[in-house]
């Protein structure tokens, strides 16, 4: 294991963008199990420090994550996952050995039917992947993706199973994903946190909680960050009116010779680093405006995205900033688009929302992958769990719905060493239960893990006595995922 | 010191994980301290309490098992003779299919773990309980030479025996302006006045610092702060928590854990009326509001849920509530299966269980007066409705007198009937406004209780009685397993852990860290106490003492130990990072509603009221909506106005789900879950909070205008008195001299540009004098806007 092992450039010290806890308690006993060393470097330096892995355990294959949350659960059946035994029967009772003694959400105690899709598949690229009309731009991108057709979570209602998906587990309190590798690996950008957090305010669908992008047990500076699309891009960065920049700056040098007036009694490495978090919250104040400003950007890249790119808090101008965000070294852009949970209604509302999300999606990777981007980013584009293949709602194919469903359900994956242009799974005719190569929750996260150079048992962080970890006590990094 | 036991001081210090020791020397391994912990880090997963995953039989949480003769014949250890065994054997071999702890497993030993091992295996392998578990028994005081000028109490006699062994002294006192500052912060959550400073500094009698705890202590701003503590063990909110995350008035339970620690309520009381104020005799409207204690936890009504699964949820967070702050362990890990550390079976923890499933409620309840629950009016509603009550009978005779009446007066009878409707109606209007708490009940008939198979709510196991941990004890025969009887059983002395928690708690609300650092985790996998002695005496002392809160905290607060200097020395710091030793006083950022309590406190925009439904300050438009349902009727923050804008920081609304930003971003807690402590973070996200966020400019304003209006005419005294109201002291010659810079700078900026002062002081909705001129104003905002920014105006010291 020893030869895999891969140095994080130690040569440039990558501060903690967020600054660090001094309650030093979890941070540091924890560290310090880890990595004996960074007891000693990180409580008498007064620095702030990078992630608390010094060395990966593998060889990274990418540096940073983009995850298009598709909140409320989008319906595999309708986008990618052609189930013509669904077509067949629709209108006939499920087969109970399919069903029998499984967990249901609205649809309990019901007659359960089946229900197929009305929309056309078509194979796309040299992979030959099956994509639905409703996704004509990821058709597009078929050969960069890879789309797995037998996901399984464990959670049937939303806020547990969007929990499970962000922290491996149901109950609130664990760390999100992007909290783990802001802990692991630090932050790569001075003037930007490690974790930031996009949401589309134009689809509000399925609630969002604050807790979807927490920090759990980890030191709260491993929170996410959400930059808003409607007023302040992030919160208060803004002065108040009266106070322009040059009369910050002199306040600031004020404050900044006081703090340091009173160091001198009083010796606190804190202060130092208060200092330096203001410093930071000032270049922030030139940064963010520089981020969330797009009039640099191309023609054609702003046609790639289309016209919504133009909205702020659109799926598109989203996406279009998660590609600054990923340029400037943020590690994880968690992006949130909301209201696909198609219980009733389906046909009239799901391809609005594909519209709104399909060009941009693509748009993102197109973009990643002319930039040589592609390479070292993950991007995922997933819900919290599918949806049935019975019926929920009128058997009728401009109103019929489904409801919720956690044993096998679709999304896609691409970039950072996950392999393109493959399709991964196989489900039974119904698409009801894995047959073949089931993707645990748990082994996405490993699997994303490994390819950002971290065995996912060793990131780990003592809580209550426990290690915890992103994958609980299970996982694997499938190799069937990675090229 | 020979070479071996230098070796072995050396390998006892590099451990350290969970009792550091600073040079200090120890002479003997001590089994729970030295020894328990590498077993259970990194044996106990497979070889610990947990039959389920146990492997070969063989278990080391108990020395007979541990001893015993393996089904292969070999033994794991032999007393004595480390060599014999085959745990020395496993764990120094280097074939990875026999090495312990597998290599799979990565959690290797180290050289020192191992030779600690062997040692102890060499010395007899004598076992001892972990010290959390064992009774606590008050020990003897430490006899210490030469304390007269230091030591003040008993605290410091353990402190100081501890300093001196590890070759360290103690820090002076602090100045008397500190002092007073740090410990007016401490129990109230406020810094003093420059009054009460000037008159502590001329205090001259030998006990004037007693006097100010006593002070400090009767104040009701005492209850506030300690509540500010409770709410975030107590998960108190005022809203649901999952997905759509509705309103809820649990707040009369707030004012209840005030009004409690204001009263000074023993912490036995206050523990059964929380626990068990439902089914006390005769239960009082206020002991039903202490009992919504257990109805704090969040509750969903999301539709496809299954009620049933929601049940146990809502039975687990009571029992890991209750089970972190009573008892101070993760009793949460044994939801699914034994405790892999601690001696907690799943059986145990679902005998916990039973106690708390018996609550007739509908899990998916819509509403914020989700059953069972009681209306709890304020006095003032209470005494309006008592008055259209009397309206009411007084009508209703009348109109029964005229009915009586031959012929009646069917005019009379119709007004009459008209103001009777009216009275009803005002009196629904009313009723509609009264808060419903929700509170504890247990069902008439006490529901079976069964085991959760890995903690799934579909897959019941044996059926289990309610009951306390047996390792920890058993309740009294002849009482009810009731929840009362477990409350009492928890404050009884046959539980040790109790008072070790609590006291280590109090200890926490005046240094910032529990005597014990890891709050949450008392059991094998937490930090011994960096104090154990000190921590036996307070905790037995705090028993003795009717479990007296207020006695505590005063006890702490009055040693040398709290009142010294928090000045860091470079030396020092590098051994004792942490202040584990205690050998200086603490210093730290205070928490989020206490910052912004402080701009309003020192402005003067203060509003002291104590209590009542929580509030809307200032908060940025449109955040609810962007993370909100479409159609739920709590999608918009309807900011307050006035005193609303101006209350102290708990009173603030607490949305889980959404938490007031001002102060997630200062590591407040959402209340999820029981949180024992937050971290304290120091990030740029927090500098634009104080620096730019409404509350702070406004508080800067009228804290300017306050030092224009108030203070003497002459700008360098101003200076001084926004130094003293803001950080008790005066400013430093290099200080005084930094301010008039700045606001030479700020008068000369805003008289070039006295368009950007009015729109500076246009920010909040308090009215500014108009006779003060708006550069000057504006000045002397920026002036104060930095103060507000110190580090120091925003750390306890």
């Amino acid at each position: 294991m020893d030869s895999l092992q891969y140095s994080i450039d130690q040569a440039q010290t990558r501060r903690q963008f967020l600054g660090r806890t001094t309650t030093g308690i979890g941070a540091l006993s924890l560290a310090s199990l880890l990595d004996p060393q960074l007891f000693a470097a990180s409580t008498t330096s007064g620095q702030a420090a990078g992630g608390v892995l010094k060395q990966l355990h593998f060889q990274p294959r990418a540096t940073r994550v983009i995850f298009l949350f598709q909140s409320g659960g989008p319906s595999q059946f309708e986008l990618l996952h052609r189930r013509p035994k669904l077509n067949e029967m629709t209108g006939q009772p499920m087969p109970e050995s399919l069903t029998q003694g499984q967990r249901l959400a609205q649809i309990r105690g019901q007659k359960l039917i089946v229900c197929g899709s009305p929309y056309k598949f078509r194979r796309h690229g040299e992979s030959g992947a099956e994509i639905s009309e409703l996704l004509p731009h990821t058709a597009k991108i078929s050969d960069d993706i890879c789309i797995i057709r037998t996901v399984v979570t464990e959670a049937i209602n939303h806020d547990p199973a969007i929990t499970f998906m962000q922290t491996g587990g149901q109950q609130p309190g664990r760390p999100t994903m992007g909290a783990w590798m802001s802990y692991g690996l630090g932050a790569e950008s001075e003037d930007l946190p490690a974790y930031v957090v996009l949401v589309s305010v134009t689809t509000p669908g399925q609630p969002l909680s604050v807790r979807y992008w927490g920090n759990g047990f980890l030191p709260s500076q491993h929170q996410g960050v959400r930059f808003r699309g409607s007023g302040e891009p992030v919160l208060f960065v803004s002065n108040p009116p009266g106070i322009d920049r040059p009369t910050r700056r002199l306040l600031l040098d004020a404050m900044g010779d006081l703090n340091r007036l009173k160091n001198e009694t009083i010796g606190d490495p804190e202060i130092a680093t208060r200092i330096d978090a203001y410093e930071k919250a000032f270049r922030m104040q030139v940064s963010v405006p520089e981020l969330v400003d797009i009039s640099g950007e191309t023609q054609a890249t702003l046609d790639l995205y289309g016209p919504d790119v133009h909205k702020p808090g659109t799926q598109a101008a989203n996406c279009l900033l998660a590609r600054r965000l990923a340029e400037r070294g943020v590690r994880f852009i968690q992006l949130y688009h909301a209201d696909w949970d198609h219980h009733l209604g389906l046909p009239g509302a799901m391809p609005a929302m594909c519209q709104a999300n399909d060009r941009a999606a693509a748009a993102l990777i197109t973009d990643l992958k002319a930039r040589g981007m592609l390479d070292d980013t993950i991007v995922i584009w997933a819900g919290e769990f599918g949806r049935t293949p019975m019926l929920q709602g009128e058997l009728d194919v401009k109103k019929y719905g489904r409801d919720h469903h956690m044993k096998c359900y679709s999304i896609w994956v691409a970039g950072g060493g996950f392999k393109a242009g493959a399709t991964i799974g196989e489900a039974d005719e119904f698409g009801y239960d894995v047959v073949k190569d089931p993707v645990h929750v748990h082994d996405l996260h490993a699997t994303m893990l490994h390819l950002l150079g971290i065995d996912h048992e060793r990131l780990t962080y003592r809580f209550q006595g426990r290690d915890f970890r992103l994958t609980d006590v299970h996982g694997n990094a499938l190799p069937l995922l990675v090229a | 010191m020979t070479d071996w036991a230098a070796a072995r001081v050396a390998a006892i210090v590099c451990l350290c994980v969970a009792a550091p020791t600073y040079g200090e020397v120890r002479q003997t391994i001590d089994f729970a301290r030295d020894i328990r912990p590498i077993l259970s880090n990194h044996c106990f997963r497979c070889h610990g309490p947990d039959a389920g995953k146990r492997q070969a039989g063989l278990r080391f949480d108990l020395r007979e098992n541990a001893l015993a003769e393996l089904d292969s014949g070999k033994r794991a250890i032999v007393p004595g003779a480390p060599d014999e065994g085959e745990l020395i054997r496993r764990v120094y071999s280097d074939d990875e299919s026999e090495q312990m702890p597998p290599p799979e497993l990565k959690k290797p030993l180290n050289d020192e773990q191992r030779s600690l091992l062997k040692q102890w295996i060499a010395d007899g392998a004598q076992y001892s309980d972990h010290w959390s578990f064992r009774p606590l028994t008050r020990p003897e005081l430490p006899h210490v030479e030469d304390t007269a000028d230091w030591s003040n109490n008993e605290i410091d006699l353990f402190v100081l025996e501890r300093l001196r062994s590890a070759g360290l002294q103690p820090m002076p006192a602090a100045d008397r302006r500190t002092l007073l500052r740090r410990v007016t912060l401490d129990l109230t959550g406020l810094p003093p006045t420059p009054e009460e400073v000037t008159a502590f500094l001329s205090d001259r009698r030998s006990d004037a610092y007693e006097r100010v705890v006593d002070r400090l202590l009767a104040s009701p701003r005492f209850g506030e702060r300690m509540a500010m503590l409770w709410l975030d063990l107590a998960r108190y909110a005022d809203t649901d928590g999952y997905e759509k995350d509705s309103h809820r008035q649990m707040w009369p339970y707030r004012d209840w854990v005030i009004e409690a620690f204001n009263e000074n309520m023993p912490f036995d009381q206050f523990t059964i009326e929380q626990l068990a104020g439902d089914l006390l005799p005769n239960a009082t409207s206020n002991q039903l509001v202490a009992s919504a204690f257990n109805r704090n936890g969040p509750t969903t009504s999301e539709s496809g849920v299954d009620p049933a699964e929601f049940a146990a949820k809502y039975a687990i967070d009571r029992v890991n509530t209750t089970g972190t702050i009573w008892l101070g362990i993760t009793v949460g890990c044994a939801e699914c299966h034994d405790h892999k550390y601690d001696p907690i079976t799943a059986k145990d923890y679902y005998r916990l269980f039973a106690f708390f499933n018996q609550v007739p409620e509908e899990p998916l309840y819509e509403g914020a007066d989700s059953p069972p629950s009681i209306p709890v009016p304020s006095a003032a509603q209470e005494s309006r409705l008592t008055e259209l009550a009397l309206q009411k009978a007084t009508l209703t005779s009348e109109l029964e007198a005229i009915g009586t009446q031959s012929g009646g007066e069917e005019a009379a009878a119709a007004e009459l009937r008209n103001r009777l409707d009216s009275l009803a109606s005002q009196e629904k209007e009313l009723l509609a406004t009264v808060p419903k708490v929700r509170v504890m009940r247990d069902v008439p008939q006490r529901r079976p209780t069964n085991i959760l198979m890995r903690g799934d709510y579909r897959n019941p196991g044996e059926e289990v009685a309610p009951g306390v941990p047996e390792s920890l004890g058993k309740l009294p025969d002849n009482e009810p397993a009731t929840r009362l009887t477990l409350a009492r059983w928890l404050i009884s002395g046959q539980n040790p852990l109790t008072p070790r928690v609590t006291t280590s708690r109090l200890w926490q609300v005046c240094f910032g860290y529990g005597l014990v650092r890891t709050m949450a985790d008392f059991g094998s996998q937490g930090e011994w106490p960096t104090h154990p002695e000190l921590l036996e005496w307070l905790a037995s002392r705090f028993v003795e003492s009717g479990w007296d809160v207020k006695g505590m905290l005063r006890l702490i607060v009055t040693s040398s130990t709290y009142r010294q200097d928090s000045r860091i020395i470079p030396e020092l710091q590098q051994r004792d990072p942490e202040n584990r030793l205690l050998a200086r006083g603490p210093r730290h950022r205070m928490p989020a509603e206490m910052i912004r309590d402080n701009a309003l406190f020192m402005s003067g925009l203060l509003h002291e009221q104590l209590g009542g439904p929580s509030v809307h300050p200032y908060h940025p438009p449109g955040l609810w909506e962007e993370q909100a349902w479409a159609d739920s009727p709590w999608k918009t923050w309807k900011q307050g106005h006035g005193q609303d804008l101006y209350r102290r920081g708990l009173y603030t609304f607490w949305k889980r789900s959404v938490l007031y930003p001002q102060f997630a971003l200062f590591d407040a807690a959402d209340r999820t879950v029981c949180a024992v402590s937050r971290p304290i973070t120091n990030t740029p996200l927090q500098a634009f909070v104080t620096l730019n966020e409404t509350t702070y400019v406004e508080a800067a304003r009228v804290f300017a205008q306050r030092l224009m209006q108030e203070a003497p005419v002459d700008e360098p005294k101003k200076i001084e008195w926004g130094f003293e109201l803001a950080l008790s002291r005066p400013p430093s010659p290099a200080e005084q001299d930094r301010m008039r810079t700045l606001l030479r700078q700020m008068r000369a900026n805003y008289q070039n540009q006295p368009t950007d002062a009015e729109q500076l002081l246009s920010v909040g909705e308090r009215p500014r004098p108009d006779e003060l001129d708006p550069v000057e104003l504006a000045a002397w905002t920026c002036v104060t806007h930095v103060i507000l920014n110190l580090d120091e105006t925003m750390t306890k010291e």
